[in-house]
């Protein structure tokens, strides 16, 4: 996997570099700010870009306006933002901006460096890894009336399976996130997808599809 | 009295006053052929004379005279006109008489009194409207500062929400990814890895911590895209759902973003609270320099607002008034059993 990154934060872009060299990654650029991002994506062709939100010369949401202008001159590029806070704002606008290949995580979860590379791997192969408070925050704003349609038809636990599908969970980890059975949570994820209408193509991409109708539902 | 002095309607008083002298000298003149014819002797037409022309003198005085000033100066600059015109009138007929004692002393003396005394007592009102036009000063001064210290602390809590997200809050998701990488080359010794995971906890927490500082001084999102994005945030992260309706064009001052913001945030939250089932519609739009907030919702209505207890805390409902308040701003809840609530901000945007 090669990975270039924009961060503008010296420490935080070194502790990057070093604990993703620990673990093999690939870091072929950085950038220090929006344009330096698009300048090395150019350059470097990554499958990968780490972009944290705030960024020079704007300090505002420069990086996710670099990263989303990056991706509409790449499509193939693979996004993963990190962030201090959450703002679902702007993971809605990243998820507008492609099929996939899409995560927003609080910086400090890269402490949690196995979930962490887990995570970049998933989106480098074209899944979605959303904080869990994102998730959170999104789903707060979910509600019966608003929902309708086809995720309205979701069970309680159904609903709880694609939260945490959309955190970019694998049916293992679901299944012991709500303690049950793998086999119980292969039959809610497939109601999701039937339930959804999704087509049966691969389930990489109906999981990824069952996750952005979830958190594009509701949205203005 | 009319104090509407338009060209038309004075030129019309101008003619009839006109009008006026020409019937005075008319009459004038007849008096002085009627004493001609009568044999002339004393001349006493002068007193015709002088009646008529008095008539004429108190028309065209009459409302432009008293029409000079306005205000609590009126009375008394009436009073004038009336004691001058005395004095002239008592003068005349003094002289007319023929001179002789000076018996005009007297009234004079009495008229002098009395516009002494009536100006004393306008005086000693007119005393507190110099206090008053001091304190009206005071208070555009005060005015103007507090907004400027509004402004100012909006500024500083900008800064320092900046200062945390560049400064601690890196260096404790620094800390936070170095602790992670202790803990990957600690496998061999799981105890050891433990310690770690439970330090990489604290910093996790202190980081949480620091977020949702920065996130209660203004939720960066309304830096970064402005009050309507901010707004729209609410909207979608709330637990009821929302119609937003904002027309404003243009970034307004922070501390006015700031305010309305928490003022939306707030009511969002009351809805959710008191009315779970009901959807709320939020409109923003800038009228005649001044923001208009107003949050309804559709639910049972009915809710009271607690008074504001002198010493207590700002929380809730209160807090937001002292927040609009501070910026001369009016907070107004409406809340009709069975109709809904409905929350009412309007803020001042200028100086």
């Amino acid at each position: 996997m090669r990975v270039v990154i924009a961060e503008d934060n010296a420490l935080l872009r070194e502790g990057l570099v070093a604990l993703l060299r620990e673990r093999e990654i690939e870091v072929v650029a950085q950038a220090e700010d929006g344009e330096g991002l698009l300048r090395i994506v150019e350059g470097h062709k990554p499958d990968l870009a780490i972009v944290d939100v705030r960024l020079p010369p704007s300090f505002t949401d420069e990086g996710v306006r670099a990263a989303i202008e990056a991706r509409r001159r790449h499509p193939e590029l693979a996004i993963l933002i990190l962030s201090q806070y959450v703002e679902p704002v702007y993971t809605s606008e990243l998820l507008a901006s492609g099929d996939g290949g899409i995560g927003y995580l609080l910086k400090e979860r890269v402490g949690e460096v196995r979930t962490f590379v887990d995570a970049l791997e998933r989106v480098a192969g074209g899944g979605t890894a959303l904080d869990r408070e994102v998730v959170a925050e999104l789903v707060r704003g979910r509600h019966e009336s608003e929902r309708g349609g086809a995720l309205g038809g979701l069970t309680p636990r159904e609903r709880e399976a694609l939260e945490l599908m959309a955190e970019g969970k694998t049916n293992a980890a679901i299944a012991r996130a709500m303690v049950v059975t793998p086999g119980a949570v292969e039959k809610h994820v497939s109601n999701i997808f039937a339930k959804l209408d999704l087509p049966a193509t691969d389930d990489d991409h109906r999981r990824v599809l069952a996750v952005l109708a979830f958190l594009g539902a509701g949205e203005a | 009295m009319s104090t509407d002095d338009d060209g038309r309607s004075g030129d019309e008083y101008e003619v009839t006053v006109a009008l006026h002298g020409a019937i005075a000298a008319f009459v004038g003149l007849l008096v002085t052929i009627v004493w001609a014819a009568t044999g002339a002797g004393y001349f006493w037409p002068v007193w015709v004379w002088f009646g008529v022309l008095l008539t004429v003198v108190v028309h065209a005085l009459g409302r432009r005279g008293v029409d000079v000033l306005e205000g609590r100066m009126r009375p008394l600059s009436f009073h004038v006109e009336v004691t001058v015109f005395l004095v002239a009138v008592e003068l005349v007929v003094w002289a007319l008489s023929g001179g002789g004692y000076f018996w005009p002393i007297w009234p004079l003396t009495a008229l002098g009194a009395l516009l002494g005394v009536h100006a004393l007592i306008v005086n000693r009102q007119l005393l507190p409207s110099l206090r008053e036009r001091e304190l009206t000063e005071r208070v555009d001064v005060l005015t103007r500062t507090r907004r400027g210290a509004l402004d100012v602390q909006a500024a500083e809590l900008r800064r320092i929400e900046r200062d945390l997200h560049d400064g601690a809050q890196a260096r404790l998701v620094a800390l936070s990814m170095q602790l992670g990488r202790a803990e990957e080359r600690l496998e061999d010794r799981p105890e050891v890895a433990e310690l770690v995971r439970q330090a990489r906890g604290e910093a996790g927490a202190a980081i949480k911590e620091l977020r949702d500082l920065a996130r209660g001084i203004a939720p960066p999102v309304l830096a970064d895209r402005g009050l309507v994005a901010a707004v729209e945030a609410l909207g979608q992260r709330s637990a009821v759902p929302v119609e937003v309706d904002a027309r404003i064009a243009r970034r307004l001052p922070p501390v006015v973003e700031t305010a309305a913001y928490f003022v939306v945030a707030e009511a969002l939250t009351n809805v959710a609270k008191h009315a779970p089932s009901a959807s709320a519609r939020v409109t923003l739009a800038e009228r005649d320099d001044t923001l208009v907030v107003e949050v309804a919702d559709d639910g049972p209505g009915g809710a009271a607002e607690t008074p504001r207890a002198p010493g207590a805390s700002a929380t809730g409902l209160n807090g937001l008034r002292n927040r609009v308040e501070a910026l001369d701003g009016q907070l107004r809840v409406t809340s009709p059993e069975g109709v809904g609530t409905a929350i009412r901000a309007e803020l001042p945007c200028g100086l």
